[in-house]
């Protein structure tokens, strides 16, 4: 029996120790409940796939500081010379790195007429050569790669051809394909001829993230400052770094190469901070579970305390252990439950102010829902030993002038 | 209905053994009305936790109502506290937090016994202690007397075979505690069994037998009150000396 009729009757008489629990209970299911979306928010995004061999690839920055020099030919040199180091599998000239938060973003229309195109999404705007998707590990899943012949060096350059991410191409032609089609910018037209199954751009919690454009266009012959992609199995990563500088400089010391960067350094250095916030936010939804657990725990001891006498009696008067063991679990279950209910309702509501404050996705049921239940865990733990105690004080207790 | 033989009751520390019980003998018969007294310390609050299986002893044999309760387990108990024995205690004993009502039910809701039957048995309780009308009110709304007919109404809701009454008037004033002693006679008379503690002569001697606890062992004076008065007074003043001697050692040692 779980004799639920006078455990409420007694705690709404008993308003202010009951409530105080409550209030703690409301406030940790909405703080919970938000927090555990956020987290799983931040897990999910750093779990994504980025379609990059990332452990596999290396940049880094080429600075010329020679006026004379000849930035076109100089760029083709500087690739091949990072092609033939033993161990490279492919190298590329390229304008940004994905996920390194910094980049390019454009934006394409489907016709010339302004004022009647349609415009896509925003994009990362990707602009290198025919080995880009190669050093990358990008997989083309409809049309072609760039040919070595249809490379241009200059932006405003006509016969630009462009390769896209399938998620845009999705997002902007649904299931037909976008190979052969052409999108305008200005007064420039740009041919798609092919589809990668996942190209992501450099802002991770932008969200057009995995919307991407490559253009065949060669970003390291346009000035004297380059960036340049290598890539090479990952036991030959650390050693590459040496070797590109004493080959670079064997080809021409009057230059500066830094900012060596693997891929998966530069990932771990964007995701940083959903890194820290998630281990922060984790942080606190553990120690709000056990400022809960022992206020709990706290509040029954007390109770305990306050009611040996009452338990005693109960006991005398037929209440087996298990009853009241049951009584304090009851009690404590009444008081989760309520606040679990009040405290749902009011982190639906805090979701919807993080929503507007902070562009959050709306906070899905499940969450106050698992909250609730985690509560439910966290009062059996808190309350069991407590009550097991309760239930071994003698029914002699009764008769004692306590 | 109640039958002890050869109980004894040892509270063991590092330190000390204290004998509360020892070779301790009692027969009650069903329907009789028995007033327990003694002074301080003598064992009658231990007899009556064991009469009503709130704590165990250490050796003897003790029935209940046809059944050797020696050694049964925690549930079994239980269950026949619940069941047979209604409890009425000094300090009335009722939960502050729930009303006349949920007080009365409280054995009958661990008996598993139905909302209606409850509803049906507690006011028919509360009717038979004169506090029906009052049935929602809190227990601290209520006087001593009344706190304490509602604690008899609590014990009568269950029919139990036998009440065990530890100082039910205590700590009324002699007013209230001649309307509940008026009260547990009437129980009596329709046939429950009652055994009373008491420190109050003047209530002891309205019970059918009086008997005495001295140094956790029964002096039973009933035997001998209708042949030798002269008896029963010297033996009892024996233990009023007996009485009289602690309360000099606490005095003193204070």
């Amino acid at each position: 029996m779980l004799h639920i009729k006078p455990i409420v009757s007694s705690l709404m008489r008993s308003k202010s120790g009951p409530l105080l629990l409550l209030l703690q209970i409301i406030l940790s299911v909405a703080i919970v409940a938000n927090a555990s979306f956020i987290i799983h928010e931040r897990l999910t995004m750093m779990q994504r796939e980025s379609g990059f061999t990332e452990d596999q690839i290396l940049s880094f920055n080429v600075y010329n500081f020679d006026p004379e020099i000849d930035n076109v030919k100089q760029n083709i040199i500087d690739q091949q010379i990072l092609r033939d180091i033993p161990n490279v599998i492919d190298a590329a000239s390229t304008n940004m790195m994905p996920l390194s938060d910094s980049g390019w973003m454009d934006r394409f229309v489907d016709g010339p007429d302004e004022d009647t195109a349609k415009s896509m999404p925003g994009f990362a705007f990707y602009l290198s050569n025919d080995h880009w998707l190669n050093v990358m590990g990008a997989k083309i899943v409809d049309g072609r790669n760039f040919r070595p012949e249809e490379i241009n060096t200059r932006i405003d350059e006509t016969g630009m051809l462009a390769i896209i991410s399938q998620p845009l191409a999705k997002e902007f032609w649904g299931d037909e394909s976008p190979v052969g089609k052409t999108v305008y910018q200005g007064e420039q037209t740009i041919k798609i001829i092919g589809v990668v199954e996942k190209l992501q751009g450099a802002w991770v919690d932008h969200r057009n993230f995995e919307y991407s454009v490559l253009a065949n266009i060669d970003f390291g012959g346009n000035n004297s400052n380059k960036t340049y992609v290598v890539r090479s199995l990952p036991e030959h990563i650390a050693d590459l770094q040496e070797q590109i500088v004493k080959v670079l400089h064997a080809e021409n010391p009057n230059r500066v190469i830094d900012s060596f960067s693997s891929l998966t350094e530069m990932k771990n250095l964007t995701y940083s901070n959903h890194r820290l916030m998630a281990t922060i936010l984790s942080i606190m939804v553990m120690l709000l579970l056990l400022i809960t657990a022992l206020g709990l725990t706290g509040m029954v001891m007390f109770n305990i305390q306050r009611r040996t006498k009452q338990i005693g009696t109960r006991r005398a008067l037929g209440a087996k252990k298990t009853d009241i063991v049951s009584y304090f679990m009851v009690e404590n279950y009444i008081i989760c439950i309520a606040g679990g209910l009040i405290g749902g309702m009011l982190s639906l509501q805090l979701g919807k102010q993080l929503m507007s404050l902070y562009s959050l996705p709306i906070l899905p049921i499940v969450y106050p829902v698992i909250a609730v239940v985690g509560l439910l865990v966290v009062t059996t733990l808190a309350v069991i030993v407590p009550a097991v105690r309760a239930s071994s004080i003698s029914p002699a207790m009764a008769t004692r002038n306590v | 209905m109640l039958s002890m033989k050869n109980i004894s009751k040892v509270f063991k520390t590092d330190l000390v053994e204290t004998h509360a019980l020892r070779e301790f003998n009692l027969n009650v018969a069903e329907g009789e009305f028995v007033a327990v007294t003694g002074p301080s310390g003598s064992g009658k609050t231990t007899f009556l936790n064991i009469a009503g299986l709130l704590e165990g002893f250490t050796e003897g044999e003790y029935c209940l109502d046809g059944v050797n309760v020696s050694n049964l387990s925690d549930n079994k108990s239980a269950q026949i506290r619940n069941e047979k024995i209604g409890f009425i205690f000094q300090g009335f004993n009722l939960i502050p937090d729930l009303n006349l009502a949920e007080n009365v039910e409280v054995p009958l809701r661990y008996r598993g016994v139905k909302s209606s039957e409850r509803k049906r048995r507690v006011e028919a309780a509360l009717e038979q202690v004169g506090l029906a009308a009052r049935m929602k009110h809190l227990p601290t709304q209520l006087s001593g007397g009344q706190q304490q007919r509602v604690a008899i109404a609590r014990a009568l809701a269950g029919e139990p075979r036998f009440l065990l009454a530890d100082e039910p008037t205590g700590n009324l004033d002699s007013l209230m505690a001649r309307q509940v002693m008026e009260l547990l006679e009437n129980i009596n008379q329709s046939g429950t069994t009652i055994i009373m503690v008491t420190h109050d002569a003047e209530l002891a001697r309205r019970a059918q037998r009086n008997i005495q606890i001295v140094d956790g062992q029964v002096c039973d004076f009933s035997m001998y009150q209708k042949a030798d008065h002269s008896v029963v007074a010297e033996l009892k003043k024996v233990a009023d000396q007996k009485q009289a001697a602690e309360l000099n050692q606490i005095v003193s040692g204070a």
